[in-house]
């Protein structure tokens, strides 16, 4: 495990971004204040016009792999940094153009999108893990400001960060929310994704969506069993339990309706 | 003083303020159709009377869902924090009460929580009598009624509350005043009524009185695997016992090395409860969870302090977005000698 090295100079960091919404890179640019008197940046294309791209201590990467420039850059930044930070549901899981191309073929959406003339280059969506080791992997969308200035504390204190990956349940209940998933039957996420955004969703009364990605290890068909028994079909519940990028593992025997119980008889 | 009074409803306003001098009064508010939580209160018309289970239960006075245990900076403990509001529960019923004693066996038992002693110090629990629902099942597990565990008591007979003061503390708050009447005959017989016809009105109900025997003896019964293939691992149930006290320790730390140290509800169902260095863990998927659950709720405490650490609320059943909570339900299946349809069947629309 490569460690950050205080010793002599202020540990350096660089923000770089491959296919995403850069909402990653908002978080960062509010806290900045916070973070400058701890680190010196080298590389911040978003936020600065000159960048030094040399090695640097710790790399904070944003984004999915969508494309063979975004996989070169990744490969090369893995070479310059200690320590790699994966921020953010797109690259922590490859977020809803993952989750695309999950069901659909990369090419035949550039083909409809930009028109087959284009010479845009197009793969499919993939997580930065698939391509380079990641040290550190913080979702979110976008990620939760408390979260990313403590893994930054523990990442110069040359120790990881604990980022528990619990449900939304945990966060709603604290709240003592009315649960909507059972009280109103809407869709929600809630137990199979991991939380970190304060239950935002439900705490209106919005049925969560799954933004942060999946929880540690997700109980996907028994989300999906209480869905269908609430009448909702399996089409549409592959599609939401999909849209944030979580990998098709976790539902290889959910693609079979089949491999579910018929709901029991409610009838009576 | 005397320890038995009559209160007219139309004085509740009265006894609600007297009440307020103590501290804020929390008590049961609607806020959905189907669910209640605690919540301050000023005015008698804020308070649902009907509730019978809040989605949270009281413990979460005694010991909050998120707190802090100190803050630190590169020099050591810099703060902890003072606990002294003091604070009115009102309105828990007696499962909620049996629920509180169980967590104040656990919390002060020695060396004893520093924080759940200071603030129980603070606090005054004014208890509410109740007619169960089909969740209930408090008769079963013998926490129906209890003889401690609050500082007033109120039982509902008709236009009146029959008032129990249980402590001095509460002798104390409730002297002198022109709400209180003590208790005439007829009020004394209207109480034991009620609480003797009470008794029958539990529908949600088992007969085993050897709870882990039988969780002993069915250790291995499908139940186990049918139910744990539904769960959804999402720590409701956990949450929302009145008598789980797991907790998780994180340190919330700044980057100029000054840090808040936090302890928060944890939950037996989540994958990483029981994870140990080398990433083993002792109950790697949802049946082995669930049924260490059940296990903890109907025998864990039996063997070394004879304490059921169910008692009977039904929050689990009505908690559970996969309906696996049917504690009753689970019970009578491991008896096997009966059947009985699930407390989750919906009753028909006409």
């Amino acid at each position: 495990m490569p460690t950050v090295k205080m010793t002599k100079t202020i540990p350096t960091i660089s923000v770089y971004s491959l296919t995403g919404c850069a909402g990653e890179l908002l978080v960062i640019l509010e806290n900045l204040n916070k973070m400058l008197p701890y680190v010196r940046i080298l590389s911040f294309p978003f936020a600065q016009s000159t960048n030094d791209d040399g090695p640097v201590d710790i790399a904070f990467i944003e984004g999915s792999v969508s494309n063979p420039h975004d996989l070169e850059r990744l490969v090369s930044i893995r070479r310059r940094c200690k320590m790699l930070v994966a921020l953010g549901n797109c690259a922590v899981w490859g977020c809803v153009q993952k989750g695309a191309c999950s069901r659909f073929d990369a090419e035949q959406m550039r083909n409809q999108v930009y028109g087959e003339q284009s010479t845009i280059e197009v793969m499919p969506a993939s997580r930065v893990e698939d391509h380079v080791k990641v040290d550190v992997k913080l979702s979110g969308c976008p990620i939760d400001s408390t979260q990313l200035l403590a893994v930054t504390a523990s990442l110069l204190k040359d120790h990881l960060p604990y980022i528990p990956q619990k449900p939304v349940c945990l966060e709603c209940k604290l709240k003592e929310n009315p649960c909507i998933l059972i009280e109103q039957n809407l869709p929600c996420l809630g137990p199979v994704t991991a939380t970190g955004c304060g239950a935002l969703c439900p705490s209106v009364g919005a049925p969560c969506y799954g933004c942060w990605g999946p929880s540690e290890e997700p109980q996907m068909e028994a989300m999906a069993q209480v869905l269908l028994e609430k009448g909702y079909r399996l089409n549409e519940v592959l599609t939401r339990l999909q849209a944030f990028g979580a990998p098709t593992e976790l539902f290889s025997r959910l693609t079979s309706s089949q491999a579910l119980v018929n709901p029991p008889d409610r009838s009576n | 003083m005397e320890k038995s009074f009559v209160l007219a409803k139309s004085d509740f306003q009265k006894f609600l303020q007297r009440l307020s001098t103590f501290g804020a009064v929390h008590a049961p508010v609607r806020v959905s159709d189907q669910s209640f939580a605690y919540k301050p209160v000023d005015l008698e018309k804020e308070i649902a009377f009907e509730a019978l289970r809040t989605i949270l239960p009281p413990k979460k006075f005694l010991y909050p869902q998120r707190e802090a245990l100190f803050s630190y900076d590169e020099s050591g403990i810099v703060s902890e924090p003072q606990i002294n509001e003091p604070l009115v529960i009102f309105g828990s019923h007696p499962c909620d009460l049996a629920g509180m004693k169980v967590l104040d066996y656990i919390f002060t038992a020695p060396p004893g929580d520093s924080l759940y002693i200071e603030r129980r110090k603070h606090i005054l629990i004014v208890g509410l009598s109740c007619l169960p629902d089909k969740y209930c099942f408090c008769e079963s597990m013998g926490t129906d009624s209890v003889d401690d565990g609050y500082d007033v008591f109120l039982t509902d007979i008709d236009d009146h509350f029959f008032v129990e003061v249980a402590t001095p503390k509460a002798a104390e708050l409730l002297s002198d005043n022109d709400f209180l009447i003590p208790a005439s005959e007829p009020y004394k017989q209207a109480f034991k009524d009620f609480w003797h016809d009470r008794k029958a009105l539990f529908t949600n109900r088992f007969e085993t009185s050897n709870l882990p025997a039988l969780l002993d003896l069915e250790a291995d019964n499908p139940v186990w695997e049918e139910l744990g293939n539904r769960c959804l691992s999402c720590g409701n149930c956990t949450f929302v016992c009145p008598t789980c006290y797991c907790f998780d320790i994180v340190d919330i730390a700044q980057l100029n090395g000054k840090g808040q140290r936090e302890r928060e509800w944890d939950s037996c169902q989540f994958t990483d409860f029981a994870k140990v260095a080398g990433n083993n863990n002792f109950r790697p998927g949802p049946i082995d969870r669930l049924k260490f659950w059940y296990r903890h709720k109907l025998h864990g405490f039996q063997d070394a302090y004879q304490l059921p650490t169910c008692v009977g609320c039904g929050r689990c059943t009505v908690s559970c977005p996969a309906e696996i909570d049917d504690i009753v339900g689970v019970v009578v299946r491991l008896e096997g000698s009966r059947q009985r349809d699930s407390i989750y069947a919906k009753e028909e629309k006409n």
